[in-house]
């Protein structure tokens, strides 16, 4: 098993490298002088001089790259220009938020996505499974911040079940209510998501239901609960956790728009902000840290193979 | 046999409203009842009547004619970015495929872009462009999902090289660039097609999100997402201005979903089974 962990995680590496060159070049794409795109147009001459002193851009495109990767590797972004503190410190202050959205979503998607996507399969060509299809065809056409506003309407303005925004620290305070703010959030993230996760469920349950074992097993006259769950969702589980690493980048996605909607102040919202005050630092960092992150749950979930299905850790 | 036919039947009414979203866009300046960029605070904020059917957003306009122009902007960017992916796409794909030694470092390229969120990346890319316009909205989706179908080109084409009459037009001497477009790209068609029609769905989404986050196009263009996000702070006193141009998102992906559905279902009927 350590052999094959330190397999994957040899291959991500070249992935991992490219995303830093990537993100390097991206931010030095900007038409113009970055310093001076960043200090807007009524900087002094000596601010934009200062500044480009301060990020190394006087320095030879090599001494900057070399100096970026140091400073990446030692955890360091940087400052952020418009919330005037170490971008690290900014973003690890909005993971609270955004990990417990994540997490809450998650398990919203789950119970969205695969008990209905088993039954569909099981319940094949009725009306149960065109209703479930029907359903998870619009989780993946509407629009995560028009259901977000709708759901805040008809939860929060008419019936006034949850707050309608902002969020309170459930680490600080202790505070297990404060997960009422997450409520809303993670239904909007969860259903937009469960859509792929449901199809899916669904096409690898039938794939399966069609083997020889599952015949036999039926045959044998094992009780029809025990066959769907025992016998073929573990075999069905290969794709469904292929495509729960899908979701995690679903999840961030659609989570730059919820937390815009509900004024949680996670990651997603610190890119929107650091997008619109053009923070190039903080964006850096941000799109740094959230492909690494993602590239680390696509190793989590190819070592979650492997324990699902022995048969890959010897290919 | 039948759940292919009810799909097809879907499919079928997702191409129709497709296509009368098409002709309202068209013939918008004739079918809206006002014009949408005329303000008057005298009647802001009424709610649906027969006036306005769709009733007021909070500088008097008519919010069924910004609908209705709206479309424009959502076909427009849609398709677009759905060629532009569809070409830059397909291209890294199967010149990935076809030249090996490329192809690698291509496709490391590609699976690293593939690792930032989409609207991330789109969102980067804008703040980089300097200013939102719609030509950088199509610039920056459409190059924040060709990798996806980059990823469906190649692996198609991979499989498609290895063919036997790949093969053979090598041994009668074909050059790479005719093999590519006379052989190779024929029968990777199909499966383009349909990624495509979902890259529209898709576009249109990262689009209005794109609005509604306030980093698309103006906000006086009538569009659907920065209609919601003008409207959202009115949602307590009038909810209607936020309903109609997000429902008309909704209403025009599902029908790109239906169709893209149905299209690979009579494409595809491999694929049929799968999904």
């Amino acid at each position: 098993m350590a052999a094959y962990i330190t397999r994957r995680l040899a291959a991500i590496l070249p992935t991992l490298f490219l995303v830093l060159i990537i993100v390097f070049f991206l931010i030095r794409l900007i038409p113009g002088d970055p310093a001076a795109v960043m200090l807007g147009p009524d900087a002094s001459p000596e601010d934009i001089e200062r500044l480009r002193h301060l990020m190394g851009l006087d320095q030879p495109l090599m001494v900057q790259f070399g100096r970026y990767l140091l400073r990446v590797f030692r955890g360091d972004f940087g400052m952020s220009i418009a919330f005037h503190m170490p971008v690290t410190k900014l973003i690890l202050q909005r993971l609270e938020t955004s990990f417990l959205l994540a997490l809450c979503s998650a398990v919203v998607v789950f119970c969205l996505g695969v008990p209905p996507g088993i039954l569909a399969a099981v319940k094949r060509n009725t009306w149960i499974d065109q209703f479930l299809l029907m359903f998870a065809l619009l989780g993946a056409s509407i629009p995560s911040f028009w259901l977000g506003l709708m759901l805040m309407l008809a939860f929060a303005v008419k019936i006034p079940l949850f707050p309608t925004s902002g969020f309170s620290s459930v680490f600080q305070t202790g505070n297990l209510a404060n997960f009422r703010y997450l409520v809303l959030p993670s239904l909007t993230l969860g259903f937009v998501n469960s859509a792929l996760v449901a199809r899916l469920t669904r096409s690898s349950m039938l794939e399966v239901l069609q083997e020889d074992y599952v015949r036999v097993a039926r045959s044998k006259g094992v009780r029809e609960s025990r066959v769907i769950l025992k016998h073929a969702l573990r075999n069905a589980a290969i794709p469904i956790v292929t495509v729960f690493s899908f979701t995690f980048a679903g999840l961030m996605s659609s989570a730059v728009v919820t937390e815009s909607v509900f004024a949680l102040p996670g990651v997603g919202r610190l890119v929107v902000e650091s997008v619109l005050r053009r923070d190039y630092p903080t964006i850096q960092g941000l799109m740094i840290m959230i492909a690494f992150l993602y590239l680390i749950i696509n190793l989590i979930t190819d070592i979650t193979y492997a324990f699902i299905d022995p048969r890959i850790r010897y290919d | 046999m039948f759940k292919v036919l009810w799909r097809r039947k879907i499919g079928l009414g997702g191409f129709i409203v497709l296509i009368s979203i098409c002709l309202v866009a068209i013939f918008a300046p004739f079918v809206a009842p006002c014009d949408p960029y005329q303000l008057n605070p005298s009647i802001r904020l009424q709610p649906p009547n027969r006036a306005h059917l769709f009733g007021t957003d909070m500088f008097g306009r008519d919010i069924l004619s910004r609908v209705l122009y709206g479309a424009r902007l959502s076909l427009i960017t849609g398709f677009s970015v759905a060629l532009l992916s569809g070409t830059l796409g397909v291209g890294v794909g199967v010149v990935s495929a076809y030249f090996k030694q490329t192809g690698m470092i291509l496709m490391r390229i590609n699976d690293a872009l593939m690792a930032f969120p989409e609207i991330i990346l789109a969102l980067a890319l804008l703040a980089i462009a300097g200013h939102a316009s719609l030509a950088n909205v199509i610039i920056a989706l459409g190059v924040t999902y060709a990798p996806r179908m980059a990823r469906t080109a190649y692996g198609l084409a991979l499989r498609i090289r290895e063919f036997g009459y790949i093969e053979a037009a090598q041994a009668v001497g074909s050059g790479s660039f005719r093999i590519i477009f006379y052989h190779l790209l024929p029968n990777l068609i199909s499966p383009v097609i349909v990624q495509t029609t979902f890259t529209c769905a898709l576009a249109v989404l990262g689009a209005a999100s794109l609005d509604f986050l306030g980093v698309g196009v103006s906000p006086e263009v009538p569009s659907w997402g920065a209609m919601v996000n003008e409207g959202r702070i009115y949602i307590t006193i009038a909810p209607w201005v936020i309903v109609f141009p997000g429902f008309f998102v909704a209403l025009l992906v599902l029908a790109l979903n239906l169709l893209g559905d149905a299209l690979r279902d009579a494409l595809d009927p491999r694929l049929r089974r799968l999904v």
